[in-house]
């Protein structure tokens, strides 16, 4: 026995909150906070008068972080989000806070999450404390495809993310929900969809939505979804939205989307492993290439055999996690990029070319 | 000097990191353990935990932890009288070494006693090997790994130390026959005894003056002709002990001065060419701090080269919190079958600090994981948590003790 650290394990899960502007995040809070499953969970709120707390309010232990009754530690943004929870886990170690083992941030409005993401991702002493869960976006169901269609940050907060609730849905007629539902759906696939009633949600339902250790299981194929899942070997290695028309098409990558043409799903599988070094150099290439229109990238990498998990948000790249075994006996690369203006068969290609090239590169002569 | 305001974490607070309590168990009322931990998996497939006590009136306690959410206290026994105590112990198999130290030299009994455990509730004692002397205090730690040798932290009546402080050395002891334990070998640091053609040792300043003498003299199966010894004021050695009748030094460390001594425990990661040597605080309200853990580069074991300090707990928040603060005892990746075993995560034991996980992947920048640090236990004279030992099984779960009153604690860990 020799046992080694889980990278994923140890960490505090961190949900972000996103939303337009009217979506109901700040309805959503301030339930949130008072929820009797909140206890020992910090929550980062960008303006803390707006949810109204004072009655709920045990102790204040500094300017800007508040014990509420349920156990739920309400902590407002001071300078930025790094400071905040670089100041947080500190304050943590020393027992200035109650101890808390999951973050929930809300974002701004107008935030792009992919940033916020990027804290996370690229700040070691974050990184080593802390993991993004997911994010979770709502949509107000009134203006939802209006805002859509008049502000990309809103389709960046669609793509990005794990769990999309679909807010004042009592205010539309069902034909705009279902609309609505269908462009969501289009934008982001892989994102499950539910309607969110008056902010009235259970504390479960914003939590476990990434991977959460790298000890393979049931949670790691959950993790990787449906569009990840072994597929039988008569069908096609790789499709693309190009592929067939508009609409939903029995693969995620023959769909497309509704909304913006431009941005599509693409899902490729490669049963040749990869080593590590050609994966990453074509990852490598097409991140300096075109990072901006590669929105978001999860999947399951053989390298020389291993199973590991990556993914990527733009030109950020989590660590990749080298499962200790394959969560199921298909043991082909699997990825799915959400992208912009991109063919699937430019990606293919790449990854092809890249590939071979580094297979043979270890070959003595 | 600025000190930052005292944190509001109080010391009737538990604090914890990926670290669960899953049972606290105050053994009857003795709930102040010694730093002698080992766990026996018994024919009828209990899992027994047994634990030295830190002083008289108990010597050790045996606690059923199949169930680790239900430990169960199966058997406390005594010492003969109150200026002893028994402080360490090893088990392997159904045998059990037990050491014991008096208050000051010349009483008896003061050794190491053999027993048959194979029937938990009435442990049977098979041999005591007799340390004591008019120099000797007897025996402060015991290693006993594989059934044949024993490694004790010991004096002996045959020897005088020039200094008092300096009393125990390295003594091996032969055991294939528990009943007749044989001394085989022995070494002790040069200059530290009458008689010795070496000058004695230069002394650490009166404050911190704690003795050139044995703490842990751990031996390994990977490397059964070396001992890592923990010689308190005199820092890390390692000691070929391929010919018992003459052992060498091969290597030295020590960090004090300027450190302020009490090397504890070397602990070898072996493939990685590592040792991880921890310091024991031995004074209240950080009066002796920094008392840390190292990690040292012994890929040259001529040559061992310090590379960087575990991270210490924060000592505005824990210095005057009550008792003791820092380093202790490490769990030692014993070999034996219910023995948690890593070359990259280490636990320790820390005091009012708690009890504390690291991962040394990046041996320059090592990581705090996990920690848990109990709320002050009922009646503590030290006014807050002081665990003094700790040990993990194979399942991850921790078993660690307080030194006045809180017993045993088990946890689980997040890692």
């Amino acid at each position: 026995m020799n046992v080694q650290r889980d990278p994923l394990v140890g960490k505090i899960p961190v949900t972000l909150i996103t939303g337009f502007l009217g979506s109901g995040k700040t309805t959503l809070i301030s339930k949130l906070v008072r929820h009797p499953d909140m206890r020992r969970v910090a929550v980062v709120i960008n303006e803390i008068g707006e949810i109204g707390i004072d009655h709920d309010l045990v102790s204040t232990s500094s300017e800007n972080i508040s014990l509420l009754a349920n156990g739920c530690i309400c902590c407002s943004v001071r300078t930025d989000l790094q400071e905040t929870l670089r100041d947080l886990f500190a304050r943590r170690s020393v027992g200035e806070v109650l101890d808390f083992d999951r973050v929930i941030i809300e974002t701004t409005g107008l935030a792009d999450p992919a940033p916020v993401v990027q804290t996370l991702v690229s700040d070691t002493l974050l990184g080593a404390q802390f993991r993004l869960d997911g994010v979770i976006t709502l949509v107000d169901a009134a203006n939802g495809l209006s805002t859509l269609a008049q502000h990309p940050e809103s389709v960046k907060q669609i793509v990005l993310a794990d769990r999309i609730f679909l807010t004042k849905c009592d205010l539309v007629d069902a034909e705009t929900v279902s609309e609505l539902s269908q462009a969501l759906h289009a934008l982001n696939p892989g994102a499950d969809l539910r309607p969110l009633s008056n902010g009235e949600v259970a504390p479960a339902a914003l939590t476990q939505l990434g991977l959460a250790s790298a000890r393979a299981s049931a949670a790691t194929l959950s993790f990787l979804g449906e569009s990840l899942l072994p597929q039988s070997p008569n069908q096609p290695q790789a499709v693309d939205s190009t592929a067939t028309g508009e609409g939903a098409g029995r693969y995620l990558g023959q769909r497309t989307s509704r909304h913006d043409p431009a941005i599509a799903t693409l899902a490729l599988r490669f049963e040749s492993p990869f080593t590590w070094t050609a994966f990453s150099a074509a990852m490598d290439l097409l991140v300096s290439l075109r990072g901006p229109d590669l929105l978001r990238l999860k999947g399951i990498v053989n390298v020389d055999g291993q199973p590991v998990v990556v993914q990527a948000v733009q030109h950020i790249f989590h660590p990749p996690v080298s499962l200790d075994q394959w969560p199921s006996a298909d043991t082909g690369t699997r990825l799915v990029f959400i992208t912009r203006n991109m063919d699937a068969a430019l990606i293919r290609n790449l990854l092809q070319a890249v590939g071979a090239v580094g297979a043979s590169a270890g070959v003595a002569y | 000097m600025y000190l930052a305001p005292q944190p509001a974490g109080r010391v009737d607070q538990t604090l914890s990191h990926n670290m669960k309590l899953l049972a606290q168990h105050e053994l009857g009322g003795f709930g102040g353990l010694g730093e002698g931990m080992g766990i026996q998996l018994t024919k009828d497939g209990r899992r027994i935990l047994w634990l030295a006590h830190e002083g008289a009136p108990k010597n050790f306690s045996g606690v059923d932890v199949t169930d680790p959410r239900n430990p169960k206290l199966v058997v406390q026994t005594d010492l003969p009288h109150m200026k002893l105590r028994s402080n360490s112990l090893d088990v392997v198999g159904d045998i059990m070494a037990v050491a014991y130290q008096a208050t000051t030299v010349g009483i008896k009994p003061a050794g190491v006693d053999l027993f048959d455990i194979s029937t938990p509730e009435r442990p049977k004692l098979i041999s005591h090997f007799d340390c004591s002397g008019p120099h000797s205090r007897g025996v402060h730690a015991v290693w006993f790994v594989d059934g044949k040798y024993l490694h004790i932290s010991s004096g002996a009546p045959d020897f005088e130390p020039r200094n008092p402080l300096d009393d125990q050395f390295y003594r091996i002891l032969d055991v294939s026959n528990p009943a007749k334990p044989v001394e085989v070998g022995r070494w002790w640091y040069p200059g530290t005894r009458v008689g010795d053609d070496a000058p004695p040792p230069a002394r650490l300043p009166p404050q911190f003056d704690m003795g050139f003498r044995t703490h842990n003299t751990n031996v390994f199966p990977e490397r059964p002709d070396r001992a890592f010894v923990g010689y308190i004021d005199g820092g890390a050695l390692v000691l070929d002990i391929g010919d018992l009748s003459n052992i060498k030094v091969v290597s030295k460390w020590n960090h004090s001065p300027p450190f302020n001594g009490f090397t504890h425990t070397v602990l070898p990661l072996f493939e990685r060419g590592l040792w991880i040597v921890s310091d024991e605080c031995v004074q209240d309200n950080g009066a002796d701090w920094p008392k840390l853990v190292w990690v040292v580069d012994a890929r040259n074991e001529a040559n061992p080269v310090p590379i960087s300090t575990f991270p210490a707990p924060s000592f505005d928040a824990f210095a005057k919190r009550g008792g003791r603060f820092g380093a202790h005892n490490l769990h030692e990746n014993l070999p034996g079958p219910v023995s948690f075993r890593s070359d990259s995560i280490i636990i320790g034991s820390f005091f009012n600090a708690g009890v504390r996980v690291y991962d040394t992947s990046n041996p320059y920048q090592v990581q705090e994981i996990a920690y848990f640090v109990p709320g002050a236990p009922k009646l503590s004279p030290a006014g807050a948590i002081q665990l003094n030992d700790v040990y993990v099984d194979e399942r991850r779960i921790v078993y660690t003790v307080d030194r006045f009153t809180g017993g045993l604690y088990v946890l689980e860990m997040n890692i």
